[in-house]
C-alpha cells in the first residue's frame, strides 16, 4: 500500500517535471518565484530563498553522485524540510526541485518510479 | 572656626566607610582565592563542547554537517573557494590538526584562542577558517550526532562544486 503512494508520487513528480519540460513558457519571470509558488500548491511554506537554494543543492547532490539516486535526495529532503512536512510533501518538493533547477534529472525520477512499481509487482505476485 | 556636621551625621559618615573598607578587603580577598580564569563553565565557548568529545574525524564531520546543515555547509565551502590556495591549505592541515587532539588538548585550545585573539595564525589570515567546525552548536550538535555513520578520511567531501 505504501509502496503503491510512493509510486504515486513519483509519477506525478515526474510528470510534472515533464510537462514542464514540454509546455514551458519562453520567458520565467523569476525561476525561485514559480518554485515557491508551485510549493505553494503542495502546502509547502517557508522562506522563499531557502526553500530555493535548498532546492539547487538537491540538483547539485544529484549531479555530483552525492545522491546516488532519488530515494537519497528524499532522505535528504526529509532531514532539512521542516518536520512537519509529509513524506508525500518531501516527493513533491524533489519533483518541482528538478523541474525547477535541473530538468536534466527527470530520469532520475523515473527510475525511481519504475523501482518502485516493480517492487509492487513483485510484492503482489 | 569650623562647625562639625552634627552627631548623627559623623555616625553615618564613619558608618558608610567601614562598610567600604570591609567590601574592599572582601573583593580583594575573593581575587587572591579565586581559579584561574576559564573562558566558559559550560565548555561550550568558543568551542562547542560536542566538538571537543567527537570521536568523528574531519572528513566524518564535515560529510555528516553536508547532510545536516546543507547551507551552512555550503556557504563555507563557497567562502573557502574564495581564499587563495595555500591558505585553504593551512586551514586544511589546521583542522586536522585539532581533530588529531584529544579533548583536553582541545578544551585547551579553546581556552588558549577565547583569551588570545592572535592565538590562532590560520583565523589572521581567514577569519571563518573554521566556522562550519567550531561557531554554531547547532550545526555541531546535528553533525556530531550521525558523523560516526559516515567512512574515516574521505577527502572527496572537501570537492564541493561551488559554480551555480
Amino acid at each position: 500500500m505504501r509502496s503503491t503512494k510512493i509510486v504515486t508520487w513519483l509519477v506525478q513528480a515526474a510528470s510534472l517535471a515533464m510537462t514542464a519540460a514540454c509546455f514551458a513558457a519562453p520567458a520565467h519571470a523569476d525561476v525561485d518565484t514559480d518554485f515557491a509558488n508551485q510549493l505553494h500548491v503542495y502546502g509547502i511554506y517557508g522562506p522563499r530563498d531557502e526553500n530555493a537554494w535548498l532546492a539547487k543543492i538537491t540538483c547539485k547532490r544529484l549531479t555530483t553522485q552525492v545522491d546516488e539516486d532519488a530515494f537519497a535526495s528524499a532522505r535528504f529532503l526529509k532531514t532539512n524540510l521542516a518536520r512537519t512536512t509529509s513524506t508525500q510533501q518531501v516527493w513533491q518538493f524533489l519533483g518541482a526541485a528538478v523541474d525547477a533547477y535541473c530538468p536534466e534529472q527527470t530520469p532520475t525520477l523515473h527510475a525511481a518510479a519504475n523501482a518502485t512499481a516493480e517492487t509492487t509487482t513483485r510484492e503482489r505476485g | 572656626m569650623t562647625i562639625a556636621p552634627p552627631l548623627p551625621v559623623r555616625r553615618a559618615v564613619s558608618r558608610s566607610i567601614a562598610l567600604g573598607v570591609v567590601a574592599t578587603a572582601a573583593m580583594a580577598l575573593a581575587g587572591v582565592l579565586a581559579g584561574p580564569a576559564a573562558a566558559d563553565a559550560t565548555d561550550d565557548f568558543p568551542i562547542p563542547h560536542r566538538m571537543i568529545i567527537t570521536t568523528c574525524d574531519t572528513e566524518q564531520y564535515m560529510a555528516a554537517a553536508r547532510d545536516t546543515s546543507p547551507m551552512y555547509f555550503e556557504r563555507y565551502m563557497i567562502d573557502r573557494s574564495k581564499r587563495p590556495a595555500d591558505v585553504q591549505q593551512q586551514a586544511f592541515g589546521r583542522i586536522h590538526w585539532f581533530f588529531s587532539l584529544d579533548p583536553v588538548a582541545r578544551r585547551q585550545y579553546s581556552e588558549d584562542t577565547a583569551t588570545n585573539v592572535y592565538y590562532e595564525n590560520v583565523a589572521t589570515h581567514w577569519g571563518n577558517w573554521a566556522k562550519l567546525f567550531f561557531n554554531n552548536k547547532g550545526v555541531v550538535a546535528k553533525a556530531t550526532d550521525v558523523c560516526t555513520n559516515y567512512p574515516r578520511g574521505d577527502i572527496s567531501v572537501w570537492d564541493w562544486p561551488v559554480t551555480p
